[in-house]
């Protein structure tokens, strides 16, 4: 035997042995790094050049703080370059959200949370924004410049908006999420999460805001996209091995329809009255309900599959009385909508809030489920969907004659027309209407005949022409009103707030934020507070006219004030600040941002003796 | 007064580094775009030489300049200076009332025939700040509309501008005054002096329209000099327009911003072999530059007293 064949043997098992632990090593490395982009992508070929673009086009926001048709503090200032960045505080020009904190959870106009909505979707506000071309992202950067920490989801979407032809199938995909969480700093920040990568180039990215945490309102200024024209080569790996769509919540409704109908058919033939369901089927029914409330819709669909009891439990309809499908927006189609149809006939709270877009639901698809569904309807929230139409306005007063709350916050693109049959909702105790088109007359009607309002929002209403005579209905019509959002109405006066103080007494929150016609010298404020003893939440924000008579009338009359915002006045004193203070013992919201005579120093001085208010004191650099 | 030759030179200068700065974008398409080429000089009260800068402030007065894919904008504000006694900066207002203004023309929310309307829609943004504004200020804004060649104008107040063309005014703008020192102002009052406080709405402004020609000049001037030496400062104008016209044509003129360009260049040792081959191409496609710039090119600058 020669030596070489022992050589040979060797060396063959020591080439074998290092290619298996490369191998070994390289699937290990990508299921680690399924969160983070693969290192190697990065070393792009110089044909596949790394692209960089700022937003082009805001398409779309739930809530913005500033003026329709301004450039101070609108969703608009996310698109193009930065203004601000890299400086940090108060800027006119960033994209700012309209809440922040908890505190619109805590006023008085808050709506309980839905049930089953699933821990994971914590979303509050959203921005889609538009870029020129269609990459593979392989980065997105966030320009914060003020109170940072808000975004908590980004999302690609394979449409491309700028196309003439309309796209065949519509996909989101997340390329990143995470929970909510406390940035202690409040300076600007460039805010590089580690994104996923997908297998479609995209020019559409979503960004999902929670504010919960933040001490004041966030500012965004720019959005960075980074991308690469041409496929990276390794994407179709990391696509397979993916610890996102394993934990994911985002669940096809699809897949459990096709399911269904299979089990269904498995179930009459296979699956008799069989004797071993252990003891489970020995629970009382009620018992089983129970322990199946606490599934999340998903689950509960999923659950429907494994057997028979368990699939009578799950598609009964006492499961369904809460349906929250705002956290499943990205899939949801007509599709899964007919799917629950025959789930829902007994459905009460009904979220479709940010569904339907881009053609995901129908306007036939969304009458059809209302029909089956609407009977016993008390809450409706349809907040952000764009694909309503006056047809569905229509379908809601026929269809839902005990609807008690209707959300239609920041459909701007309804028609006004429609708003006319809201009127016929005539047990509404709950009506927001938010940035929508709704015009005077058709306001004037509601008004007039839903005289069970409780909770009003007309924030942003921009098309509404007086709205001293809204008032004045409202103080004549609705005598129940505990809470009203006047936030922007352009053109109140003193003779409205006098109309509202003397016809709805229970007031309870009263937002009169960026109202510049009202005048204090008018004796309004002090009008207000005499009148209105139950005031827990007022907002005065930018109405330059508020002095220390106001601040002492409502210290002597509005005992139970617990949020005042008083942004942007020069005529109010830390003496009186300190009077209202002691005199309001709930007070745990003082905004006196901009105020010229209150200081830091007095802040903090007003900190030390009332450690248990928070007092915002918001600054431009 | 100020020696205005001195003045006089120190714009000039200014003036020629603006042609040859300018992007040669425009000038292909024989006879297409016009293009406004600006350059700024003020005084302070305090005399301190102010250089050019775009939205400046020189004093209680403030300027901008402008451009947009179908316009170029510049405007100028006078603050009133009567709201120091009452302590607010009267700079203030004028600052940010032509710094809206410029972000307005840069986002491309205006029309370009519509001067007035970026008076509006500023005025309307001002108020949009959180931060408390007070002040006042006159204003004028000069829209030169690119396909067109016309030139949109709106002034409020004593503020306003001067078309020099061959030596010659051709078109000046009209005082707005409610009585003497008094011109019609925007403005912001605290709310204890609403109605006291002179307010006129930006709807107020004069606007006019009319076409402009290659090498027209235009000045956009703070307050009319009528007792003092117009006549000087119209020859200043005058001589300025001249000079520059003479410089523009001269291919071998280099300018102070191309030389500065040269010496950078000349700074890095490295690459000082490719550089000359450079040199000598930027010294040639500077001149070509200047020469497309010939046919459309419309100088405008603006003085301060």
């Amino acid at each position: 035997m020669s030596p070489v064949f022992p050589m040979l043997t060797v060396l063959t098992m020591f080439y074998y042995i290092c290619l298996r632990r490369r191998a070994r090593t390289a699937t290990r490395g990508e299921m680690m790094n399924s969160h983070r982009t693969i290192e190697s992508n990065s070393r792009t070929s110089p044909l596949n050049a790394e692209v960089v673009q700022y937003a082009k086009e805001v398409v779309d926001f739930s809530s913005h703080y500033g003026n329709e048709n301004s450039m101070s503090y609108t969703m608009w200032n996310l698109a193009g370059v930065p203004n601000v960045f890299p400086s940090s505080g108060d800027f006119t020009q960033t994209a700012v959200f309209r809440t922040y904190g908890t505190w619109w959870d805590q006023c008085p106009s808050a709506s309980l949370p839905f049930r089953r909505t699933p821990p994971n979707f914590q979303s509050q506000d959203y921005v889609e924004l538009t870029f020129e071309q269609q990459v593979y992202p392989t980065a997105v950067h966030v320009l914060e410049t003020y109170h940072p920490g808000a975004v908590i989801r980004i999302l690609a979407c394979s449409a491309n908006p700028y196309s003439p032809n309309p796209p065949a199938e519509v996909r989101w995909e997340i390329l990143w999420s995470e929970r909510p969480t406390k940035v202690n700093a409040s300076q600007a920040r460039q805010f590089k999460p580690c994104i996923k990568q997908i297998n479609f180039p995209t020019n559409l990215i979503r960004l999902e805001v929670n504010s919960s945490l933040l001490d004041y309102y966030t500012e965004l200024d720019a959005v960075v996209l980074h991308g690469v024209k041409d496929k990276p080569v390794l994407s179709h790996k990391t696509s397979l091995i993916d610890m996102n769509d394993i934990e994911d919540d985002a669940y096809e409704e699809k897949d459990g329809c096709r399911m269904d109908s299979l089990n269904k058919k498995f179930s009459s033939a296979v699956l008799g009255e069989g004797p071993n369901n252990g003891y489970f089927d020995k629970l009382p029914y009620e018992l089983i309900q129970l322990i199946l409330n606490h599934l999340t819709l998903p689950d509960l669909c999923r659950l429907a599959q494994t057997c028979k009891l368990l699939s009578q439990h799950c598609c009964d309809p006492l499961q369904y009385i809460h349906l929250n499908l705002q956290p499943y927006w990205a899939k949801l189609d007509d599709t899964s909508l007919e799917f629950l149809q025959s789930r829902c006939t007994l459905v009460q709270w009904l979220n479709l809030s940010w569904t339907g877009n881009r053609g995901f639901i129908s306007v036939a698809g969304f009458s059809r489920f209302l029909k089956v569904c609407g009977s016993e309807l008390v809450r409706l929230e349809l907040s952000c969907s764009h694909f309503l139409n006056e047809t569905c306005l229509e379908v809601i007063s026929e269809m839902c004659p005990n609807l008690q709350a209707l959300n239609l916050s920041s459909c701007d693109k309804l028609p006004p027309q429609a708003f006319n049959h809201i009127a016929k909702l005539c047990s509404l105790k709950r009506l927001v209407l938010y940035r929508t088109k709704v015009e005077q007359t058709a306001l004037l009607s509601i008004l007039n005949f839903c005289s069970e309002l409780q909770h009003l929002s007309l924030g942003s209403c921009v098309m509404i022409e007086d709205y001293d005579v809204i008032a004045s209905m409202i103080g004549a019509k609705c005598k129940k009103l505990r809470t009203l959002d006047l936030w922007r109405c352009k053109n109140i006066t003193e003779n409205g707030i006098a109309e509202l103080a003397s016809g709805c007494p229970l007031l309870e929150e009263l937002d009169l934020g960026w109202c510049p016609t009202l005048q204090s010298s008018t004796g309004c404020f002090t009008r207000l507070a005499r009148q209105l003893p139950n005031l827990q939440k007022l907002f005065l924000t930018a109405n330059r006219s508020v002095c220390d008579t106001d601040i002492d009338e409502l210290a002597c009359n509005c005992t139970r004030l617990q949020q005042l915002d008083i942004l942007g006045t020069r005529m109010v004193s830390p003496a009186s600040l300190r009077k209202l203070l002691e005199s309001c013992k709930d007070l745990s919201l003082l905004d006196v941002s901009f105020c010229s005579q209150i200081d830091n120093r007095a802040v903090l001085e007003l900190n030390a003796s009332f450690p248990k208010v928070f007092i915002k004191k918001s600054f431009t650099q | 007064m100020f020696s205005v030759l001195s003045y006089g030179r120190l714009v000039a200068r200014a003036v020629l580094g603006g042609l040859s700065q300018t992007d040669p974008r425009a000038g292909g398409g024989g006879g297409g775009d016009y293009l406004l080429v600006t350059a700024g000089c003020g005084f302070g009260k305090d005399f301190r030489k102010g250089l050019l800068k775009k939205g400046a402030c020189y004093g209680d007065d403030a300027c901008f300049v402008a451009r947009h894919r179908s316009a170029d904008v510049l405007g100028v504000a006078d603050g009133v200076g009567g709201w120091r006694d009452y302590g607010v900066d009267p700079s203030q207002f004028s600052g940010t009332l032509m710094r809206t203004c410029e972000r307005l023309v840069k986002e491309g929310r205006f029309v370009p025939s519509n001067p007035i309307g970026i008076l509006i829609t500023s005025y309307c943004e001002l108020l949009q700040n959180k931060v408390p504004l007070l002040g006042s200020s006159t204003a004028c804004i000069v829209v030169l509309d690119r396909t067109s060649h016309r030139l949109h104008t709106a002034n409020l107040g004593d503020s306003g501008f001067v078309v020099v063309r061959g030596g010659e005014v051709v078109h000046r703008s009209d005082e707005q005054q409610h009585y003497f020192n008094t011109p019609f102002q925007l403005s912001v009052a605290p709310p204890e002096a609403e109605g006291v406080v002179l307010s006129d709405s930006p709807d107020a402004a004069d606007s006019t329209s009319f076409d402009v020609q290659l090498g027209d000049i235009i000045l956009t001037e703070l307050k009319k000099l009528k007792n003092s030496n117009y006549e000087s400062i119209q020859q200043t104008a005058r001589s300025i327009a001249e000079q520059a016209h003479e410089l523009a044509y001269d291919p071998n003129y280099m300018s102070p911003f191309w030389q500065s360009g040269m010496n950078q260049r000349g700074a890095e040792p490295e690459l000082q072999g490719a550089q000359s081959g450079e040199r000598r191409q930027g010294c040639h496609s500077n001149c070509k530059r200047k020469q497309r710039f010939r046919r459309c090119r419309v100088t405008s600058l603006y003085l301060y007293f």
